[in-house]
């Protein structure tokens, strides 16, 4: 074993970790953003928009990621922008794309899982569809789905690693640039396998913590702004 | 974006069909091995044996955190360093089987932990051995419980399957990557394996309805 790779490439393998880090990131919002309303728009009444909704979210769902990240970085972007995306702007756009589909269903299961009685009493008050939807359903919702939507990340920071395949220098990539060069595949592969674990375990971890807590205090702290906004 | 060629896909039909055969092969394969190390590591993880849950539990945890990628690259770069070679389609079976194994052995054990432990109890009470609890009292009501959880992991199988393209295995997704970047043809091969990936999902989850239905007892309500 020769170890000494990993601490003489140190500073490279960080600004990779960086790179991975920022993706991510970027990624968790975009997802989560579009998600909810891809979610909700599934949830709607209306038939077209929750078939089309309904449709994304099936082809998405059904389909590799990869072949995802490929063909919006060679094929979709480049056709949108009118010339070639940097790897990175392709890695974020096919993350988000497929991550939302998945957290769409989510928010979904979340949106179902809401009691009549909250929906009939926001009614009764007044409130138009927005403000049910913003101050009274999706917090509730939000806040149920929280552990699942933790793991769906969990997932996504592991997807992220295929971003090298498309040439992105993440984490993985400039493991790779370094094994390379100096053909201690084992050891390296073995360093980013634990950071990956760490970051992935640690919000796991978090997630379970979640899990355990009772929700009445988040119920009570929605009626409260119910109060205010009635 | 050139006009659509269906000519193109036409042509490249029957090595297409090589790679769907490859892939199919490869999911099977992983399938029954998947399912092999799911339940073993979800039998072990309920043994009294401190240590051998423990070392379970890390090697789940470890699978779980750790992108599919990586796995790969261990077994198909890393181990070689160590004096192990094995061909890209062993190295392929080997981390998908591993990394879904682990995957079904969680499912397994919310299977598990949702049966009632007066069945458990009343098992061990008619004097059955642990063993024996496990296989014909916990077990096949679990697996009935836990079939579309299972059945959305073959599916994730099938969709992770494609990774092992990056360790030259050339499966349904080589195909496609090799005349979408080589031919230029990226919207004709998105749609062909777009569709076909589809197709061997929808199949499975297909599959999945059946069974559950079969299997399911009339007016018994129970699914996670």
């Amino acid at each position: 074993m020769y170890w000494n790779d990993i601490f003489e490439n140190f500073d490279f393998l960080m600004s990779g970790l960086v790179v991975t880090i920022q993706l991510a990131l970027l990624a968790v919002i975009g997802s989560l953003l579009c998600g909810i309303v891809f979610g909700v728009l599934r949830h709607s009444k209306i038939p077209v928009i929750s078939f089309l909704a309904g449709a994304y979210i099936e082809f998405t769902r059904s389909i590799p990621l990869i072949l995802f990240i490929v063909f919006i970085h060679f094929g979709f972007l480049p056709l949108i922008l009118g010339e070639a995306s940097t790897f990175f702007q392709s890695a974020c756009v096919a993350l988000i794309a497929f991550t939302s589909a998945y957290v769409a269903e989510i928010v979904r299961s979340g949106l179902n899982s809401i009691d009549k009685g909250h929906i009939e009493a926001a009614k009764s008050l007044g409130l138009n569809w927005f403000d049910r939807m913003t101050c009274v359903i999706l917090p509730i919702a939000l806040t149920r789905m929280t552990p699942a939507l933790v793991s769906q990340f969990i997932s996504l920071i592991k997807d992220t690693s295929l971003a090298s395949t498309i040439g992105l220098i993440e984490f993985t990539r400039s493991g790779e640039i370094i094994y390379e060069r100096t053909y201690h595949e084992l050891e390296i592969l073995i360093f980013i396998a634990l950071t990956y674990f760490a970051i992935c375990y640690s919000l796991s971890l978090l997630s379970k913590k979640l899990e355990s807590k009772p929700y009445i205090n988040k119920d009570s702290e929605n009626l409260k702004q119910l109060k205010e906004l009635a | 974006m050139s006009e659509f060629d269906i000519k193109y896909i036409v042509e490249s039909l029957p090595y297409i069909a090589k790679g769907i055969e490859l892939t199919i092969f490869i999911s099977i394969i992983s399938s029954i091995l998947a399912f092999a190390i799911g339940i073993t590591i979800a039998f072990l993880r309920r043994t009294d044996i401190k240590p051998m849950t423990k070392l379970m539990a890390l090697f789940v945890e470890l699978t779980r955190n750790t992108p599919l990628l990586i796995q790969l690259y261990i077994y198909y770069k890393g181990l070689p360093s160590i004096g192990l070679n094995l061909s890209p389609i062993a190295c392929g079976i080997i981390s998908l089987s591993i990394y879904t194994g682990v995957f079904i052995s969680e499912v397994f054990r919310a299977g598990i932990n949702s049966i009632a432990h007066e069945q458990y109890q009343a098992a061990r009470g008619l004097g059955l051995s642990d063993f024996q609890t496990f296989r014909l009292i916990i077990f096949p009501q679990a697996l009935r419980i836990i079939i579309p959880p299972l059945g959305s992991q073959f599916i994730n199988l099938i969709k992770n399957s494609s990774l092992v393209s990056f360790i030259a295995v050339t499966d349904l997704f080589y195909v496609i990557y090799k005349g979408a970047v080589d031919d230029f043809m990226f919207f004709e091969m998105f749609i062909t394996g777009a569709l076909i990936y589809m197709a061997l999902t929808g199949i499975v989850a297909l599959l999945t309805n059946i069974i559950e239905q079969n299997l399911k007892i009339s007016g018994k309500a129970g699914s996670i």
